[in-house]
């Protein structure tokens, strides 16, 4: 027994198990989530979302796997086949890979980077080639549209996401995720949302951005271009893709949640659970995902010229002038600083 | 004026008049630039039924739109001939199924018009009675459809709750939840239910109290909404009228022509209610003059309510309904404009002729005419402010 | 730019509108019944009278154009309505197999597509359409127009002998 925990310290095995069980923790809140939106969507729309299957629906997300094994993989006559089946596969790793630099407790961070903030940002900017291949590998002129969009939209959108974050970077002093965590103090006032709180709200809205969801899912335009990039996929490399989507909602839900909201910290330091404080983790970042959801089906959403209009000309002048802010008042008030 | 003050300072987001995006064809071919051609096809989710619409894009900017339809078309009108006159109006229940009551009144005055008979005044407050509970069961979910074709996917369900009510009491009134089949020439086919008009009474007076909640709350000051309705689709009173539009797309614009005043029809010159127009012309005004209607429809049930004299419900019509030779013209006000019947006999059982003007068809000559300049995504507000069914414009 | 409706009571438009249009030859009959104003034209008059209509006496909606095929003959209904209550209504009569009218779209932008599907029904040719096309039946493969009387659906039943 002894041999195996010594095992699990040595180092490439420990990166690979810790990896695992992360990925498996992603595919499953993947799954869960979708129950998760079911639910919450029914609700808000007066009625009960999915019930029937296990206990109030609790098991829906089983039936709907299954469902999805079972279904034809039907790709289109004239698609590209490597393009078309590869860019599933290339929209999954981007949202599964952030999740190696997640600090989730203190110790329980699967690579403890010191470029962490780095990573997070070159990482989730490879989305964007999913989606065009996505588009690109289909062929036909409603995916053509949303891939064009969902491109320009994605990369619009990281130049705020990035800009946001290097206001936290400057108060931390470092591009390490925990270290951040770290930096903001133990009670609920010392966190980062509020010191930073423009860069949190356009952090945040970049975020939904970056996810493709309503207000900014035009990509995926429901209503005139019926599933845009992803129009032409079915069954289990649809199924991906759905998980690619939820997987990189939760991974922006946790980043925010790491960034502004003091990660695995309690709001108040009498609170702290010692080794379980991943279960502050968990509800801080149930509750960014819960309010992403709950703006989904609140709002319509924005046309394209309106959503890049809100990324330039709104978000970028605003993270801009609150870095300077920033930076004036951490010269003016040394103590600020990490 | 409805909106006036509200628009003052906020222009939404389409600040030059779309035409100026179209790039010309010359300009087009020096550089190279070739146009997209798109079909958003009859199957599709948010197309108000089976429409084909043939899009040429230059990029997100529509060129050219181009309705095909026909994918609904049944003959109606081919089969009218050959089916006696009261066998008709099941028939003119399909046409615009989000206004069946409308529909079958349009065809009653027509072929009254060709009978000499006399319509008891306790059925003509049932008709008027019927077709305002029908004008709010299609004005509420076409505010549903449009904030859906938006992407806001809650206002449709609390729509269609309210449409669920309007039709269980449909459903005791004539036994059926869609296709009535109740307004019969010289009346109605049965007279209300004894506890109705108090059941009628309770559900319009908390729809009232909860109206404003519901559906203007959320969507009017909403940002997102202004941005995507302000401006878009916007119609001048000339352009509008030559178009042949009418109904809420045309009061819309600012001109104030409602059949139900203008030509007035049953029991509509009783009864107190305002004409609800809008000055600018674009789908949020649209939007503004659909909830003024509803409003203005909850008044004129009260009032039927509570004038309806007691009496039979349908006249003397004789065993067959045969007319002498002769045209009849019967014109209504449905929720969507103008619909007028014209109905030809020869003296026979049957009709010679009945031709439809449905309100959908003439409206639909709008897409040609406005959409060109504005982006792919702005036809769906158009859309609703068009708000078509597919049962009227392919009859 | 604000629409600009003719002006007076109801009797006095209806005198007005028929007086307008009476003065032209060629017409075979006109009268106010009912509160209606009722031309019968012929059918090469059609579109000068519907221009007098719209121009001189500014009435603007023009509601809809009826066809009923009268076995060797087609009758013609043009609809106008001045939003104020009266109505004008232009009737013609076209002779023969292969219909031929003048198009109004000129005058009424919105008889393209009452003109459009008056041909799919019923094949009449309004010379000088702009784009006169199908508009319920297939485009390509389908010759017939299916609201003439000579095209019978194969269900027609008759109603003697039923009391």
């Amino acid at each position: 027994m002894q041999t195996v925990l010594n095992l699990l310290e040595v180092e490439p095995i420990r990166l690979l198990i810790s990896f695992g069980a992360v990925l498996f923790l992603v595919l499953n809140l993947a799954a869960i989530l979708t129950m998760a939106e079911r639910k919450v969507s029914g609700y808000i729309q007066l009625r009960y979302g999915p019930n029937r299957v296990g206990p109030r629906g609790l098991l829906q997300p089983a039936a709907d796997v299954f469902k999805l094994f079972t279904k034809e993989n039907v790709s289109p006559g004239r698609s590209d086949l490597w393009v078309f089946l590869g860019a599933p596969i290339a929209m999954f790793i981007p949202a599964a890979l952030v999740w190696l630099v997640v600090p989730f407790a203190p110790d329980a961070v699967v690579a403890d980077l010191n470029v962490a903030i780095l990573f997070f940002v070159a990482i989730t900017s490879i989305g964007a080639l999913g989606v065009v291949m996505a588009g690109y590998g289909s062929r036909s002129a409603f995916s053509l549209l949303g891939a064009l969009r969902g491109a320009a939209q994605m990369i619009s959108y990281e130049v705020p996401l990035i800009l946001s974050l290097l206001g936290v970077v400057m108060l931390a002093g470092s591009l390490s995720l925990v270290d951040v965590v770290r930096a903001q103090g133990d009670t609920i006032w010392t966190w980062y949302f509020l010191p930073q709180l423009p860069m949190f709200i356009t952090f945040y809205v970049s975020g939904i951005a970056e996810v493709k969801r309503v207000p900014f899912d035009l990509p995926e335009g429901e209503s005139e271009i019926v599933g845009g990039f992803m129009i032409e996929y079915s069954g289990m490399t649809w199924a991906l893709i759905q998980a690619a989507e939820f997987a990189s909602m939760a991974v922006m839900s946790s980043i925010t949640v790491t960034l502004f909201l003091g990660g695995w910290q309690p709001p108040l330091p009498f609170l702290d659970l010692g080794p379980f404080n991943w279960v502050w983790f968990g509800i801080k970042t149930a509750l960014i995902m819960f309010t992403f959801q709950w703006i989904r089906w609140s709002v319509p959403r924005l046309r394209m010229d309106q959503l890049m209009d809100l990324g330039w000309k709104v978000l970028v002048p605003l993270t801009l002038v609150w870095l300077f802010v920033t930076a004036g008042l951490m010269l003016l008030f040394p103590s600020l600083g990490a | 004026m409805l909106g006036e003050e509200r628009r003052a300072g906020h222009e939404g987001a389409l600040t030059e008049p779309p035409s100026s995006r179209l790039v010309s064809p010359d300009i087009r071919d020096e550089f190279g630039l070739e146009t997209i051609d798109m079909n958003m096809g009859p199957q599709h989710p948010a197309m108000h039924g089976l429409l084909r619409l043939i899009l040429e894009l230059d990029g997100e900017t529509v060129v050219r739109c181009d309705p095909v339809m026909g994918y609904l078309h049944r003959c109606q009108e081919k089969i009218a001939e050959n089916r006696m006159y009261p066998a008709v109006i099941p028939m003119t229940d399909r046409l615009d199924y989000f206004a069946n009551m409308h529909n079958e009144h349009g065809y009653c005055l027509a072929v009254e018009d060709l009978l000499d008979v006399e319509i008891p005044p306790r059925a003509e407050y049932i008709r008027v009675l019927m077709c305002e509970l029908m004008r709010l069961a299609s004005h509420i979910p076409s505010i549903g459809f449009l904030m859906l074709e938006l992407g806001a996917f809650t206002p449709i369900l609390y729509a269609f709750r309210e449409r669920e009510r309007i039709q269980s009491i449909f459903e005791a009134v004539t036994g059926a939840r869609m296709m009535f089949h109740y307004i019969r020439i010289g009346g109605v086919k049965a007279d209300l239910p004894p506890d109705i008009p108090q059941k009628i009474w309770d559900y319009v007076e908390s729809l009232e109290a909860h109206f404003k909640r519901d559906f203007v709350d959320l969507i009017e000051d909403n940002e997102i909404f202004i941005s995507r309705t302000r401006n878009v689709g916007k119609m001048t009173q000339e352009q509008a009228v030559e178009m042949g539009v009418t109904g809420p797309a045309l009061r819309c614009t600012g001109v104030d022509f409602d059949i139900r005043l203008d030509y007035p029809y049953s029991v509509y010159p009783e009864l107190q209610f305002e004409v609800i127009t809008d000055t600018a012309g674009d789908v949020e005004a649209s939007y503004r003059v659909r909830i003024g209607e509803c409003l203005q429809s909850i008044q004129i049930i009260k009032q039927c309510l509570e004038q309806m004299p007691e009496g039979e419900v349908l006249g003397d019509t004789g065993r067959r309904i045969r007319p002498a030779e002769g045209e009849g013209f019967g014109r209504i006000e449905s929720p969507r404009g103008e619909f007028a019947v014209h109905v030809v006999s020869d003296g026979s059982d049957t009709p010679y002729r009945v031709h439809y003007r449905d309100p959908s068809f003439c409206n639909m000559q709008l897409l040609q005419e406005i959409v060109p300049g504005h982006y792919l995504p702005d036809i769906m507000p158009i859309m609703g402010l068009i708000d078509p069914v597919s049962g009227g414009w392919d009859k | 730019m604000a629409l600009t409706l003719p002006e007076g009571d109801l009797q006095s438009r209806l005198e007005r509108y028929l007086e307008g249009l009476d003065n032209r030859q060629g017409l075979e009959g006109s009268e106010i019944v009912d509160g209606v104003v009722r031309i019968v034209a012929k059918k090469d008059d059609v579109p000068a009278v519907l221009a007098t209509a719209r121009q001189t006496l500014g009435i603007p909606h023009l509601s809809f154009i009826t066809v009923v095929d009268r076995e060797g003959a087609f009758e013609l209904t043009y609809e106008l309505i001045d939003l104020r209550g009266a109505t004008v209504r232009v009737k013609t009569t076209i002779e023969g197999d292969e219909p031929v009218i003048g198009t109004v779209t000129g005058v009424y932008p919105t008889a393209n597509w009452h003109e459009r599907e008056a041909y799919d029904m019923f094949g009449i040719a309004f010379a000088g359409h702009p784009d006169l096309r199908r508009t319920y039946m297939w485009q390509d493969h389908f010759d017939h127009h299916p609201l003439l009387k000579s095209f019978e659906i194969s269900t027609k039943r008759t109603f003697e002998g039923l009391r």
